[in-house]
């Protein structure tokens, strides 16, 4: 048994920890290397819907012609646009339809939000 | 009358020549821990497939007169496999060979909590000296925290083999213990909230990812650390024969037939090292104290590091799958899971900690790489 570089345990922590450490980093970027290198990859998604992603806390997004044609005014679309911004939902309104309107379940649902 | 002395003679000479002469109090004592393990194995599945064979080379190894170590023979051969450090690298063919790194690559920056949980390590190092333990015996005592059997058992065949015994004993106790002792000490430093944390599912990694990292982290690390060239190598070697989709026999043989014959050999040699002179000693007890205390400042140094990447994160990290850390494949990812199913059904971490606790394995191998570089 050869002589010890140290003995103190303070030193030998911080020693083998910083090692430890700048090993295990060094492997976190060889693997990231190796993603970035990976020539089998799967391409990243063309043609992205970007204007999807794009932030838009106002009604505009929301595609009114879809609506329209199931008759609920475009006065009522853009408010409820607002209060799904306003809860700070991101994203595009695709569709507003009513709540089918059958007695026994409105009956449940009632029952079960008072309940609560 | 003649008869009747030579048969006298003869029976004392039997009895003379027999273990039961010989039989030391010290033997009886082992031979009962023994049994106690064999207990905890058998009736308890306490690790059985490791503990079963370790408890029975304790009793064996506490049997007078039985020349074991004279002349050599199978237990000579077996105990020249450990001595020599050539059982742990071939299990570690057989762990590389069942080891999924898919989540480790899929996240890399879970390398950083297998690397804090090496802290448990340390302060067993540092606990281990101050009780009066010389520099080596504390290094392979505290590599008892890594929950790591076979790089415990390689790093205390390189630094302290007169402690073998009683090192292998608490590592491989404790694994089997992580269930009970992890998870108080998750309970104790997370919050509700952040273990309600649910994450986000992990990215396919793709074959070349796979094949590629086992030959690149083999190149660089031995080349860092060349004292455990012969553990890492095997290692990666193994994961290789798995990832590579070509050498599904090679694969095979190193996860199944030869893992459980190394298995074997290793735990019975393993456990032939607690005669009663070496391990009745005061030393057995602070090493099993000591053990306790890495294992518990390994799981609280992943945990405290995953708190703080998933404050960085914004809270997409649940710090839970830092436990996992603490090597102890796959015992650990699952304590993750189930401490992280009991605060939040349906909150599944079994994938998200496996990335930890493979990286742990790194980690402790690195670990014990530096010591010796070190220490030796």
């Amino acid at each position: 048994m050869g002589h010890p570089v140290t003995t103190n345990p303070l030193i030998i922590m911080l020693i083998n920890m910083t090692v430890v450490f700048i090993v295990l980093v060094a492997l976190m970027y060889m693997i990231k290397l190796i993603h970035l290198v990976d020539p089998t990859k799967p391409k990243e998604e063309p043609a992205k819907p970007v204007a999807k992603l794009a932030p838009a806390p106002v009604p505009a997004p929301a595609p009114a012609p879809p609506v329209e044609e199931e008759g609920i005014p475009s006065e009522v679309v853009a408010a409820i646009a607002a209060a799904v911004a306003s809860c700070g939902a991101s994203g595009q309104i695709r569709s507003i339809r009513p709540v089918n309107r059958e007695g026994w379940k409105q009956s449940g649902r009632m029952h079960g939000i008072h309940s609560v | 009358m003649e008869f009747i002395n030579a048969f006298v003679v003869s029976l004392q000479s039997v009895w003379n020549d027999s273990g039961f002469a010989a039989f030391t109090p010290g033997n009886g004592i082992m031979i009962l821990v023994g049994l106690i393990l064999l207990y905890l194995a058998i009736v308890k599945e306490f690790e059985p497939l490791l503990l079963g064979p370790i408890a029975f080379g304790c009793v064996l190894a506490n049997l007078p007169c039985t020349g074991f170590f004279d002349e050599m023979g199978v237990m000579l051969a077996i105990h020249y496999g450990i001595a020599n450090e050539i059982f742990p690298p071939l299990i570690f063919l057989g762990i590389g060979a069942m080891t999924d790194f898919g989540p480790l690559l899929a996240r890399p920056y879970t390398l950083l909590l297998g690397a804090a949980a090496q802290i448990g390590v340390f302060v067993a190092l540092a606990g281990a000296m101050i009780m009066g333990f010389t520099v080596q015996e504390a290094a392979a005592i505290g590599i008892i925290g890594g929950a790591d059997g076979p790089t415990s058992i390689y790093l205390s065949i390189k630094l302290a083999p007169h402690l073998l015994g009683a090192i292998a004993v608490a590592a491989y106790s404790y694994m089997s213990l992580v269930p009970l002792i992890q998870p108080p000490v998750m309970m104790l430093l997370t919050s509700q909230k952040e273990r309600e944390i649910a994450m986000e599912q992990l990215r396919p990694v793709t074959r070349f990812e796979r094949v590629v990292f086992p030959i690149v982290a083999t190149i660089f690390i031995s080349l860092l650390l060349p004292s455990i060239a012969a553990l890492l190598g095997c290692l990666m070697l193994g994961n290789l024969f798995r990832e590579s989709g070509v050498m599904d026999r090679l694969s095979d043989t190193a996860q199944n037939a030869l893992c459980n014959m190394v298995t074997i050999f290793l735990a019975t040699g393993t456990g032939m090292t607690m005669s009663a002179k070496d391990f009745l000693v005061p030393q057995t007890l602070l090493i099993i104290v000591l053990g306790l205390v890495a294992f518990i400042g390994g799981t609280a140094g992943g945990l405290l590091l995953g708190k703080i990447m998933s404050k960085v994160s914004g809270g997409k990290i649940n710090p839970l799958i830092g436990s996992a850390g603490v090597s102890a494949v796959p015992m650990a990812a699952r304590v993750s899971q189930m401490v992280g199913m009991k605060s939040k059904p349906g909150n599944y971490l079994l994938m998200h900690a496996m990335g930890p606790n493979v990286a742990g394995v790194i980690g402790t191998a690195v670990a014990a790489g530096t010591m010796l570089a070190m220490l030796k």
